[in-house]
């Protein structure tokens, strides 16, 4: 399910009454459900795979806390029962998809859900039998990572490593072909299985208490607005929250209502009103003048901003209302003045987990220059990585790992020579701005195409200035919106980082309603409703 | 109770400035000098009315014009499925004196390649036309009630844009004029063939117009506009497309896809430019499709 869809409208109308009206684990039980609805709506297959993943990082959390595995006949009868149980959910609905609703999509190997999570268990099982008590908790910790990853590594990079493997031993005259899988990649696997592997790892840490209640857990795992395109949610923020019922407050459900307008505005007005010239000049770069290249360069820097940022506001807006509070996932990012404020600023949620997780345990800044570096590009290019299974990805990430090394090569000169310059403070931060804009556009190139040779048409399209004179720019009306509406966004943001504009909404009534108001007209008048999907669904 | 009454209020603010705004955009519709906008005023009356899609855009009105001493009107849209362009013609014989000659480019009957999404573009000009309104109720349900919750979301398209772009000023010298590139020109024989792809409902939509103009006195030419001459051959089905037209409406196509022979006078595979245009209808009128005010033919 879509939030930018007619069928999230009446999820929603039947959704917030109900959740207000109930208390404690009645009003988890509809969360989980309707959670459930909201991702199964896009394809019911992938619950599997979603609650196999609750399942299994539900016990390692307990067991890592525990130091053994837990109540081995009891662990034995619930991962049968979840199993059959798993087994005959999918048989049931096979049978109704294929005779009641004949438009669902049927499981056609029924028996691999219940396959999957015995099997997970049994390495579970021998992982504990095979640990001492001084490593068990670090081993069942592994286990947890190699498991989710293992889940990631199938259904989202397997065709990839494969078909580049193949290549490269094509590259050494090695002929080897062999056949890729068959699968779909579920929507928001990156982000769920992330979340769900910081609870294990902060478990071990203990920086948390593992959650013994099976209820709380899985509804944290796939709470419905962050569920499929962030915010990551890390379970030491979230899980307290669901210690507690939260009552129907009125402030929270004014600014959350601002907050989700401001991200229909975003992604419904801005991002998908950019996104036919963009796509159109991303289909084939060389039918076009170099001054059309550089505008849907621009336009997607602030597509992907927009429908990226817009989902995280919707997400943030929505939990408001109903009581929980995430962190922000984006502040502004292209007024940065470098690159490691933009990864401040920029897919907050993702970037402080890769820092957290990955480039602090791999030593940080702490051994020296070089360990830093390598350290710094490792980050970006698995940074990369976990966007897609595309080496364009990998690549825009190894560009970002480039600016962050000659950011800590070059930051000083660069520095001493601006205050050389003597500039106005707003033109040296101006400057700035500028310069990692451009750079960001630049790695953005990548990014968006599809292959390196679309990325290398952009970019000679660009550099060969052909055509690059106003009469050539392609359907200006395009473009004459495009930019107003990047106009709009920019002051909108601009003026918000000294008025607050939230907080204005939430003191004085009257600009509240011409806010809201003015929204929903900025909505009807140049709002898209019919282009579909975010494109984070994809990583 | 006091706290929730701003809901009602934003949500009664916002219905207000709504209609205030549509009121507005309306004026702004009716006033304008853009092609639909006088159709629907019933002041644009021509001699000649043309209708195609961006192909129809070559029909250049002001040499039109000037040639033949006429008055001209092109209901020609990027895109223009004959879905929208048969009730956008029916909808001018209703409200203007008959033309002389109704000629439309036949390339119009494809299902592929038309935006056959353009017709919930011109929701803003649905309250002047029931066939509108008919069309969009029909292929676009939801667009055309949330036209009549907002009546700003009618002016949501690039049509109202260009109906806001065109208010005071003419829209009759819209041509893409640019020419064809060296690269396009090299690699026309890596482009795919191109095939009509068209169903009998079409076909019956441009029977319908047609026996619609005739009912009313108008001489009906189907003609098929100019191609870039090496992309001719890559045309699949034009062919029985021609015989197919002519089977429905009983008009014989009149093909003019290869009689501009000068690469300079394209603008792509499919689109003449100015130059190209000119030639065009210098050969519509020595063909006779387009007579002239003294009834010879010019030079």
């Amino acid at each position: 399910m879509i939030f930018n869809s007619l069928t999230f409208l009446a999820f929603i109308a039947i959704f917030l009454p109900i959740y207000f009206s109930l208390k404690g684990n009645a009003r988890l039980w509809l969360s989980l459900i309707a959670s459930y609805i909201f991702y199964g709506w896009w394809d019911w297959r992938f619950l599997t795979l979603i609650s196999l993943s609750t399942f299994i990082d539900y016990y390692l959390g307990a067991v890592i806390r525990n130091g053994n595995i837990l109540n081995e006949r009891k662990t034995w009868k619930a991962v049968f029962g979840y199993g059959a149980l798993m087994a005959l959910l999918i048989l049931g609905l096979n049978f109704l998809s294929k005779t009641v609703f004949p438009k669902i999509s049927y499981l056609d190997y029924w028996y691999l859900p219940t396959l999957g999570l015995w099997l997970a268990f049994l390495v579970i099982y021998m992982a504990n039998k095979l640990s001492t008590a001084e490593n068990r908790g670090y081993r069942m910790m592994v286990v947890s990572m190699v498991l989710n990853l293992g889940f990631l590594g199938v259904f989202k990079y397997f065709n990839f490593f494969s078909a580049s493997f193949s290549q490269m031993l094509g590259n050494f005259g090695v002929e080897a072909s062999w056949n890729t899988l068959n699968i779909i990649l579920p929507v928001g696997i990156s982000f769920y299985t992330f979340q769900s592997m910081s609870y294990t790892i902060d478990v071990y840490r203990k920086e948390i208490e593992p959650e013994l209640n099976y209820l709380k857990f899985a509804t944290f795992v796939a709470f419905w607005p962050q569920l499929v395109a962030g915010p990551i949610v890390r379970a030491v923020d979230f899980l307290p929250q669901f210690q507690k019922d939260h009552d129907f407050h009125w402030n929270r459900v004014i600014t959350g209502t601002g907050r989700v307008l401001w991200g229909f505005f975003k992604k419904c007005v801005v991002a998908d009103s950019l996104a036919p010239f963009v796509d159109q000049v991303f289909h084939e770069p060389d039918a076009f003048a170099s001054v059309n290249i550089v505008i849907a360069v621009i336009f997607y820097a602030f597509q992907i901003y927009c429908d990226f940022s817009g989902y995280s506001d919707i997400a943030i807006g929505f939990a408001r209302m109903l009581g929980y509070d995430f962190n922000e996932n984006f502040k502004k990012p292209y007024f940065s003045q470098n690159f490691s404020e933009f990864w401040s600023r920029w897919h907050i949620s993702l970037s402080s987990w890769l820092r957290d997780y990955l480039y602090i345990p791999l030593g940080g800044n702490r051994h020296g220059k070089f360990a830093t570096y390598k350290n710094n590009m490792l980050t970006m290019l698995l940074g990369g990585l976990w966007h897609g299974a595309n080496w364009t990805f990998v690549f825009w990430g190894f560009l970002h790992g480039l600016y962050l090394i000659g950011q800590r090569a070059l930051g000083k000169p660069f520095g001493t020579l601006m205050n050389g310059l003597r500039f106005p403070s707003w033109l040296k931060a101006g400057v700035n701005i500028a310069l990692t804009f451009f750079f960001t556009c630049l790695a953005w190139i990548f990014f968006r195409s599809a292959n390196f040779g679309i990325a290398m048409d952009v970019i000679t399209g660009i550099a060969g200035f052909k055509g690059f004179s106003m009469v050539n720019v392609m359907n200006k009306f395009w473009v004459i919106k495009g930019f107003l509406l990047i106009g709009i966004l920019l002051l909108i943001e601009i003026s918000d980082i000294r008025q607050h504009w939230n907080s204005v909404a939430l003191r004085q009534p009257a600009f509240r309603m011409v806010a809201y108001a003015t929204l929903l007209l900025l909505l009807a008048f140049f709002g898209s409703f019919g282009s579909g999907v975010f494109i984070y669904f994809q990583f | 109770m006091k706290k929730s009454l701003w809901i009602f209020g934003t949500i009664a603010l916002a219905f207000l400035i709504d209609r205030a705004g549509g009121w507005f955009l309306s004026k702004i519709t009716q006033e304008s000098q853009f092609r639909y906008s006088r159709l629907y005023s019933g002041h644009d009356p021509a001699d000649i009315l043309f209708v195609g899609n961006s192909r129809g855009l070559s029909f250049y009105q002001p040499y039109a014009e000037e040639k033949t001493g006429l008055s001209t009107c092109n209901l020609s849209y990027n895109g223009m499925p004959v879905s929208l362009a048969a009730p956008l013609v029916m909808d001018y014989l209703d409200r203007h004196h008959p033309p002389k000659v109704l000629v439309m480019d036949i390339s119009l009957m494809d299902s592929v390649r038309m935006d056959n999404k353009l017709a919930y573009q011109f929701n803003h000009y649905s309250p002047n036309s029931q066939r509108l309104s008919d069309l969009l109720k029909r292929n676009f349900t939801n667009d055309f009630y949330a036209g009549k919750i907002s009546h700003l979301y009618r002016c949501n398209s690039e049509v109202f844009q260009r109906t806001f772009y065109y208010w005071k000023k003419s829209d009759k010298d819209w041509l893409l004029d640019r020419v064809i590139s060296p690269s396009m020109m090299s690699s026309v024989g890596e482009q795919k063939t191109l095939r009509f792809s068209y169903d009998k409902k079409m076909l019956d939509q441009v029977s319908t117009m047609v026996n619609y103009a005739k009912e009313k006195g108008v001489r009906v030419e189907l003609v098929v506009n100019p191609y870039y001459p090496a992309f001719v051959p890559k045309i699949g089905n034009l062919d029985s497309l021609m015989n197919d037209l002519n089977a429905a409406t009983g008009l014989t196509v009149k093909n003019f896809g290869n009689v501009v022979t000068q690469a300079e006078a394209f603008g792509d595979y499919q689109h003449v430019n100015k130059v190209g245009a000119k030639l065009y209808l210098d050969k519509l009128i020595q063909a006779g499709v387009l007579e002239t005010r003294t009834g010879l033919h010019s030079n």
